[in-house]
């Protein structure tokens, strides 16, 4: 499994030639939250993959032929099938991949973990505006909404009994949220979990899993990317290499 | 219709336990999310009972159901709900038999999905067109804004060279997407899809589909159920039924 190091691909760059058969590609970016979910995955399933990674400040033109849209993540395989939007991806691989399934065969069960991931869909951009804010008082009321979105959570695990959102194994409504939590500790917002504690205790749960842990970014890395990136800094994305 | 019946608002008795052998879907006989719940619902063939819920004027207890009081929300006979529009429309695929309307192939599930994303901004515009025109105000950025996305489908479609979204056959992407294309027309807008060939053919191809028009919604009492609905008039909701 190579690539997760690499410099990323930029303007200028030749397009990457076909997926080898047995193989599959995924475009990402080494701080990308977004693609984070489907590494997790890929890793989770132990799914033999290769990794380019696109430099998000400065794409490629051939990258607008794998998402139109241009972002990361993306899958291709050997068929040449391009699968974009990160939840999209990790359902994708649940479903053309063996092993270990990380959705539940229970039609309600599925249909619960997607009620859940709809419960956390403010959250990114929560955290992505508080990456943005211009002044203290946007601070306090960007941690208000957080913490109020953290007690819906905290709600579900209250309810649930369990450890983890899905039961008391890691599935794939925990790798769906995980990637903004690893990053509350660089963005100094540890303490709007203060008062969930459920979810402080699922954290520190998800750290022990071993994909987590395989691809957990170095803090003072992660540090000297996000001032790269808010800068628009073409340097960001290969920050540490 | 298994759906005409009154809505409930407040001050309604709840509802009791679904009874087993039956799914309950709480809707709203013009609301176009639970439009799509109630498509997959008769394509299916499931055997289902229909509580509408008074919108302006929700029951108490229906906040047990939904914690915003949105619909529709499914319940079946062990007590389990389910909400989100597509969420409940992906659970009866996967927990009904018969017809499957997602395909089996993970990658054209996938394509479904990712379909599924292009379609986000037609609800909201739609709905802006509407509002615009119902208050007398002028709307033609946001029925050309309506257009461009209508453009992107209509290039998928080209570009497939299929008549429906998913294929030859009518699939779970065409329920998803059909509601708002059957309001165009009451909602005064229907010119949107003018010079849109692909689009257009997919829409008499939908009008033909059995579940598609035994749902289909008569023109004449929609106008007048969006009358109502604008003058905020609580009755609207029950707008058609006999008396």
């Amino acid at each position: 499994m190579s690539g997760g190091s690499a410099r990323s691909l930029a303007k200028g760059s030749a397009p990457p030639g076909p997926v080898p058969e047995g193989l599959i590609r995924v475009y990402s970016m080494r701080f990308c939250p977004f693609a984070q979910r489907t590494l997790l995955v890929l890793k989770a399933k132990g799914i033999r993959h290769e990794i380019i990674n696109i430099n998000l400040k400065n794409k490629p033109e051939w990258f607008f032929k794998k998402n139109p849209f241009g972002l990361v993540p993306v899958l291709e395989n050997s068929q040449g099938q391009l699968i974009y939007e990160s939840a999209i991806t990790c359902e994708y691989l649940d479903e053309a991949y063996p092993g270990k399934k990380l959705l539940p065969d229970d039609p309600y069960e599925k249909a619960y973990q997607k009620m859940v991931f709809e419960l956390f869909s403010k959250i990114p951009s929560l955290v992505a505006s508080f990456l943005r804010r211009q002044n203290e008082e946007d601070c306090s009321g960007l941690k208000e909404e957080l913490q109020k979105e953290f007690s819906k959570l905290e709600e579900v695990l209250t309810n649930k009994k369990t450890t983890f959102f899905g039961g008391n194994s890691v599935s794939m409504i925990d790798y769906l949220i995980w990637p903004w939590f690893e990053r509350l500790e660089v963005l100094e917002l540890n303490d709007c979990a203060d008062h969930t504690p459920k979810l402080k205790l699922w954290m520190a749960a998800m750290r022990e899993d071993s994909a987590v842990s395989a691809l957990l970014t170095e803090p003072k890395v992660l540090r000297g990317f996000l001032s790269l990136y808010l800068e628009n800094s073409p340097e960001a994305c290969d920050y540490g290499l | 219709m298994e759906d005409a019946t009154r809505a409930l608002g407040k001050g309604s008795q709840p509802p009791g336990p679904v009874p087993e052998g039956l799914i309950r879907i709480y809707s709203m006989r013009f609301c176009p999310y639970a439009h799509r719940t109630r498509l997959v619902l008769r394509a299916k063939g499931i055997r289902h009972e229909v509580i509408n819920i008074n919108l302006r004027n929700k029951p108490e207890w229906y906040y047990t159901k939904h914690p915003f009081g949105q619909i529709p929300v499914l319940e079946n006979s062990k007590c389990q709900l389910i909400y989100e529009s597509v969420i409940a429309c992906e659970y009866l695929d996967d927990a009904y038999p018969g017809r499957k309307l997602y395909p089996y192939d993970p990658y054209e599930r996938a394509r479904q999905k990712m379909l599924l994303e292009l379609f986000y901004k037609v609800p909201h515009l739609t709905k802006e067109c509407l509002v615009a025109l119902r208050c007398g105000r002028e709307c033609g950025d946001l029925k050309l804004a309506l257009r461009q996305e209508f453009c992107n489908l209509e290039e998928i479609l080209g570009y497939q060279n299929t008549i429906f979204f998913g294929g030859d056959r009518i699939s779970m992407i065409d329920y998803l997407f059909w509601p708002w294309f059957e309001r165009l027309d009451v909602y005064g807008i229907a010119d949107c899809l003018n010079h849109m060939p692909a689009l257009r053919l997919w829409t008499a191809a939908m009008k033909q589909d059995p579940t598609v028009c035994a749902l289909l919604i008569d023109k004449n009492i929609f106008l007048g159920f969006l009358n109502l609905y604008f003058q905020n008039n609580p009755d609207a909701f029950d707008y058609g039924l006999p008396c």
